[in-house]
């Protein structure tokens, strides 16, 4: 083994024998925002072999404060977070095989993406992609980890099929989402706190030392002092329809129709038509001048600034809506312009 | 009596880490109930641990067990 894993193989659960097992492994970080950038970067460092990142976002100035892998000039160039994560990640491992997508978790991306996957890392922001990723994890038998954060709290829980309940078994539905997204921001340690718990049980489960794996949900506040572990063996439910016996992965069932959600804290709708399309930029932003619309872009995405709206509008068709948090609103404008 | 302890939001809403009531012999779903009216807070989708295990609704509370209430979040 190289120097260069030489203090990650001096520990003495990895060792050389774990580190040949990391670096044969191949994980899939769903999203890449303030936890997927810093889930990413460790398991880069960490030499797996190979590792696969998606997103749907670009980054923006407000990323900055926290999200480790990106500059002023990703803000500037607006780059999709995928693609400005897989650059910089290159540029710190050039031995791990980076993967990076462009666009949104869904289903049917999960199940093209989890091919040859040992492990699922959630660094999403949102309770129906954890969900799919629950379901994903229990049909593949992939062990995943959840991770979340908000304000100065966190939490992490390690899943793994056949072991442990899943998150369906805890949770049953999928819970509010409004009572998080909107709340008290986020400081940058409640991130880094969460990321150390999940990369942690990462290299555990990559290293296959099963025995050190944390069958316990983490959670902690990092500003008001607070820290528990919570037992969740018993939560296992025989009757879960994503872990159960009669299984139907509910979460990967799919209505055929265009997508709007409102992502979190952002004031902003995402519009995404029911089938992937190849959308030609130097058409439609020619159409959109016309229109006396302000637009400019890069190989990924239009950004068009229509007052007190500004529309983003990626390759695959998908578009971001900023300044409003109206979905028919949002469905209007996006058909308004894209038809 | 029992200690209950409260994580993340709920804690700002209440006010204060955790409070001391007898829910001997209430379930989860009674004491989220109870706790819901007097600090106007939404329980439903909140975990609950019952000294440190995870609790469903059903769950009855001996006199003497702490629960706390770790509300899922979802930002990343």
């Amino acid at each position: 083994m190289s120097e260069r894993y030489s203090r990650q193989t001096l520990f003495p659960p990895i060792g050389n024998e774990g580190q040949g097992k990391i670096s044969s492994k191949q994980v899939l970080v769903v999203g890449a925002g303030a936890l997927g950038s810093g889930n990413a970067e460790v398991m880069i460092r960490a030499g797996v072999g190979k590792l696969t990142i998606i997103d749907r976002d670009y980054v923006e100035a407000s990323n900055l404060q926290r999200q480790q892998l990106y500059t002023e000039s990703d803000v500037a160039e607006k780059l999709p977070k995928a693609a400005a994560a897989e650059k910089r990640l290159k540029q710190i491992n050039s031995d791990v095989e980076i993967h990076s997508v462009i666009g949104d978790a869904t289903p049917e991306k999960l199940e093209e993406l989890i091919e040859g996957a040992d492990l699922i890392l959630d660094s999403t922001d949102n309770f129906e992609t954890r969900m799919a990723i629950n379901d994903i994890s229990q049909k593949y038998e992939i062990p995943w980890i959840y991770g979340a954060c908000v304000g100065s709290f966190g939490m992490s829980l390690t899943i793994i099929p056949g072991r442990t309940p899943c998150l369906n078994c805890l949770l049953k539905k999928i819970p509010i989402q409004g009572m998080t997204c909107d709340t008290g921001g986020i400081i940058a340690p409640a991130v880094q706190m969460v990321i150390a718990h999940q990369a942690a049980e990462a290299l555990k489960i990559l290293a296959e030392d099963w025995d050190a794996v944390r069958t316990a949900m983490v959670s902690f506040d990092l500003w008001q002092n607070q820290y528990s572990s919570m037992k969740v063996s018993k939560a296992k439910d025989e009757g879960c329809l994503s872990c159960g016996e009669k299984r139907t992965y509910p979460y990967l069932q799919t209505e055929n129709m265009m997508k709007s959600t409102i992502l979190c804290g952002r004031d902003t709708v995402q519009i995404r038509p029911p089938k992937e399309r190849e959308i030609e930029f130097g058409e439609l932003a020619q159409q959109l001048k016309s229109l006396g619309y302000q637009v400019k872009g890069n190989p990924y995405l239009l950004s068009v600034d229509m007052g007190e709206q500004r529309l983003v509008i990626f390759k695959d068709g998908r578009a971001l809506i900023h300044g409003t948090k109206d979905l028919m609103q949002a469905k209007s404008i996006y058909q308004r312009l894209m038809g | 009596m029992n200690k209950i302890i409260f994580f993340a939001h709920l804690r700002d809403r209440v006010g204060e880490e955790s409070v001391t009531k007898d829910a001997g012999g209430k379930t989860i779903a009674e004491l989220k109930q109870l706790l819901s009216e007097e600090y106007a807070l939404k329980l439903d989708s909140v975990m609950a641990a019952l000294n440190e295990e995870f609790a469903s609704d059903d769950e009855v509370i001996k006199d003497g067990d702490t629960v706390a209430f770790i509300p899922p979040v979802s930002g990343g």
